[in-house]
């Protein structure tokens, strides 16, 4: 199946996207959270006391609305975009974990960290372009 | 062996999760929403597409061998191995469909990779 034109603008996709990262990150601190209170190591009695949570059900609201932006982010924007732009989420449950959880954090976790900020600079970069690139083509065909 | 086919299972789910999640809602179109009445139209036609039912069904395959597989596998391998969804999503990207993947692209995928995997060791 051939790409389209697309007529939702980057800066939609991106906020979207951000949108996603964001939600989907809160709602595993909440999870982790509630998960970290129950911290039973019996099955039975873990999913049991998870779910009786108001806690653990927002958290769970929060993926849903996350999975609900991702989906809509990827009738706009390439696949192969989207994917990596949410590895994002990566590098904000890693500082979510260290300032809301009090978890620590591994030099090798940060340079994993730095890794990603990377990529995804490079990814956002390439859409951009090919934005650009699909933007004169348009033009050039109007012009004639 | 049994490890190994569950991560396959799970890795090889995602990604074809996230492709056919794609072509769903490809063929459902852009989604934009003057009312919020048009968004529920949009939901009813989104989750009665076969390609989005067919990446959800992938992801709850990726979802229940995750849980299997951790509970006896050593989280150290088994986390790792997600970062490979970076790469064989966009492998599906560019094969299944069609996408144009750059070599600025590419580069960024692979950088992403490897901050998983860092990310996922302790």
């Amino acid at each position: 199946m051939k790409s389209t034109a697309r007529t939702t603008s980057l800066k939609k996709t991106i906020l979207v996207l951000i949108l996603t990262i964001f939600a989907q990150a809160t709602g595993n601190v909440f999870l982790s959270m509630r998960m970290k209170e129950i911290g039973s190591n019996d099955w039975s009695i873990f999913l049991v006391r998870a779910v009786e949570s108001p806690t653990f059900w927002f958290g769970t609201a929060l993926l849903i609305v996350s999975f609900i932006f991702f989906v809509t982010a990827l009738s706009w924007a390439d696949l192969s975009f989207v994917v990596p732009a949410v590895s994002a989420e990566v590098v904000v449950n890693v500082v979510f974990a260290k300032y809301f959880l009090n978890e620590i954090v591994s030099l090798t976790r940060w340079t994993g960290v730095l890794f990603i900020s990377i990529g995804v600079i490079l990814v956002l970069r390439s859409e951009r372009q090919k934005v650009h690139l699909e933007n004169r083509e348009i033009l050039t065909r109007v012009d004639r | 062996m049994k490890t190994a086919i569950l991560i396959a299972m799970m890795v090889l789910g995602d990604s074809a999760g996230d492709v056919f999640l794609t072509r769903g809602m490809r063929q459902v179109g852009e989604i934009s929403a003057p009312h919020p009445k048009a968004l529920l139209t949009i939901g009813a036609r989104v989750i009665s597409n076969k390609s989005f039912l067919c990446g959800i069904l992938f992801m709850t395959v990726t979802f229940v061998s995750f849980l299997i597989v951790i509970s006896w596998a050593d989280l150290s391998l088994v986390f790792p191995a997600k970062s490979l969804v970076y790469v064989l999503s966009t492998l599906g990207a560019k094969f299944f469909l069609e996408e144009t993947v750059t070599i600025q692209r590419w580069t960024g995928i692979v950088l992403v990779c490897l901050g998983v995997t860092l990310t996922s060791l302790p």
